[in-house]
């Protein structure tokens, strides 16, 4: 356990520079957005007012208030979750192949560690979703700060104040990583360690059986999305399911092919693989 | 003793390893001799159960398990750490994961090869990379080692210094097995011959016996082999 607790700090110690990059583009860009988009639609709502001879009240009436909503949707603040969740995908096959490739032969090292191959495997999948959720944190600690900044710099009277859930719920992002409800949070974050789980068993099949492996690995993605999406797909068939039985039906198969492909790489990295 | 029972190995249609058998004993260094490609290396990979074979290897009478990491340690001829890593930041690194981490033995090969902690692995030579890579392996109080190569490409002071740690203390009573083409070096210490062609054992001969009885040494038996 605690060579695998090692593990799980030294996989994240080799990321982290990039990972308080990420941490500060993010900071960076989202209080940016704050400051960049608040000052933009003030412009424009004086620009109308100046224009239509409105008074702040018409203006609020006939346009509505200036809310977050108008902050979280901008590039600013969208694309640094963008940016994080693309480095992150591109981490996952990073994690391993980096170990295979370069000047250095660090596999050597880590598969000859007196641990058991499960170990190396899950302490790579804890921490890319130890550094999930990470992200997502500090998604949640600088909102309300983002969130106070935009409130004071907008004049009151054209404020329309959201709290933090509003403006997670009101945006289809925000609610993706922040999910409101435990159900929720099974759905988003499962689905994430699922698709984790078989990337790196598509992995494995590669470093194993390499060009062929490259064939097993599409295959085994490609047959655990369509197991996965079977339920869906049989409605589509006219195969009828109450939401209840769906989200069972989806949420025993997911539970399965994340077992399943967790037990499969592991087995690959333990017997297959070559270095 | 490491027992190498019938090991086969293809990698796509090409055989690499065919049905080779071999046992190494504790306290013998046994040398795996043969041209380029005839399965050295995969040899010493499947002995550490870093390539799938078919086959039987056992150590000490038992299966390779994680435990046995402890008890075998390999030193292949690349860099087996980070090259961002400093020399003493590996040390830790192998402090952390193995019990049979020797600090005063890693301070010892570290004096004996002139390494200093605070260089950095990348910025190594490559004679300095070799004897990196010897201190980490020979630093594990292990029962054997297994070397690839230990002194390809570098120049004659490394290849002194490494081959005056297989006569020292360091190598003592450890099984030792080794690959390597500079066999001048160190053949008056080798004790037990493998010559491998074509991924199958062509002979294989205790040196002391085939000096005393047949007055040849490793390299006449090679080009006898080899070059008949």
């Amino acid at each position: 356990m605690m060579r695998y607790i090692k593990l799980v700090n030294f996989e994240i110690n080799r990321f982290s520079k990039i990972y308080l990059s990420l941490l500060l583009i993010t900071l960076v860009s989202q209080f940016a957005g704050v400051f960049i988009v608040t000052k933009s639609l003030l412009n424009d709502a004086r620009d109308i007012m100046k224009e239509e001879r409105l008074s702040e009240a018409a203006y609020i009436t006939n346009y509505g208030g200036i809310d977050f909503n108008h902050i979280a949707n901008s590039l600013l603040f969208v694309g640094p979750i963008a940016l994080s969740a693309v480095a992150l995908i591109f981490y996952i096959f990073l994690i391993w192949y980096r170990d295979w490739f370069g000047k250095n032969t660090f596999i050597y090292r880590l598969l000859m560690l007196p641990t058991s191959r499960l170990s190396i495997y899950l302490s790579k999948a804890t921490s890319i979703f130890l550094m999930v959720l990470g992200l997502i944190a500090f998604q949640i600690i600088i909102l309300p700060m983002e969130n106070a900044l935009f409130n004071s710099n907008v004049p009151e009277v054209l404020l329309s104040e959201m709290s933090i859930s509003t403006i997670t719920i009101a945006n289809p992002i925000l609610s993706l990583i922040i999910p409101s409800t435990f159900t929720q949070f099974l759905i988003s974050y499962g689905i994430g360690l699922m698709i984790m789980s078989i990337l790196f068993t598509a992995i494995m099949f590669e470093r194993s059986f390499r060009i062929k492996g490259i064939i097993m690995g599409l295959l085994y993605c490609g047959i655990a999305a369509v197991l996965f999406l079977a339920p869906v797909l049989m409605e589509i068939g006219n195969f009828y399911f109450y939401p209840n039985e769906l989200f069972g039906l989806m949420l025993a198969i997911g539970i399965i092919l994340t077992g399943l492909s967790v037990w499969l790489g592991a087995w690959l990295l333990k017997n297959r693989v070559t270095v | 003793m490491i027992e190498v029972k019938k090991i086969s190995k293809n990698y796509g249609r090409k055989k690499i390893l065919d049905d080779v058998s071999f046992t190494a004993n504790k306290g013998e260094v046994t040398c795996l001799i043969g041209i380029n490609g005839v399965g050295k290396t995969t040899t010493l990979k499947a002995i550490m159960g870093l390539t799938p074979y078919k086959g039987e290897i056992l150590i000490d009478d038992q299966k390779m398990t994680k435990d046995s990491y402890e008890k075998i340690t390999f030193i292949p001829d690349a860099p087996t750490m980070l090259p961002q890593m400093t020399i003493k930041q590996a040390m830790v690194f192998m402090s952390d994961f193995y019990t049979s981490w020797n600090p005063e033995r890693a301070n010892q090969l570290m004096g004996f090869f002139k390494l200093k902690e605070e260089n950095r692995i990348s910025e190594l030579s490559k004679g300095n990379t070799a004897k990196l890579n010897l201190m980490l392996g020979l630093s594990l109080d292990v029962d054997y080692v297994l070397m690839d190569e230990p002194f390809s490409g570098i120049d004659m002071f490394s290849r002194e210094q490494i081959a005056d740690v297989f006569a020292s203390h360091l190598i003592e009573d450890r099984g030792v097995i080794i690959t390597t083409h500079e066999i001048g070096d160190i053949e008056h210490l080798i004790d037990k011959v493998i010559l491998l062609d074509n991924g199958s054992v062509l002979k294989e001969f205790n040196t002391e016996e085939m000096r005393e009885e047949e007055g040849k040494s490793v390299v006449d038996v090679m080009r006898e082999v080899y070059q008949s």
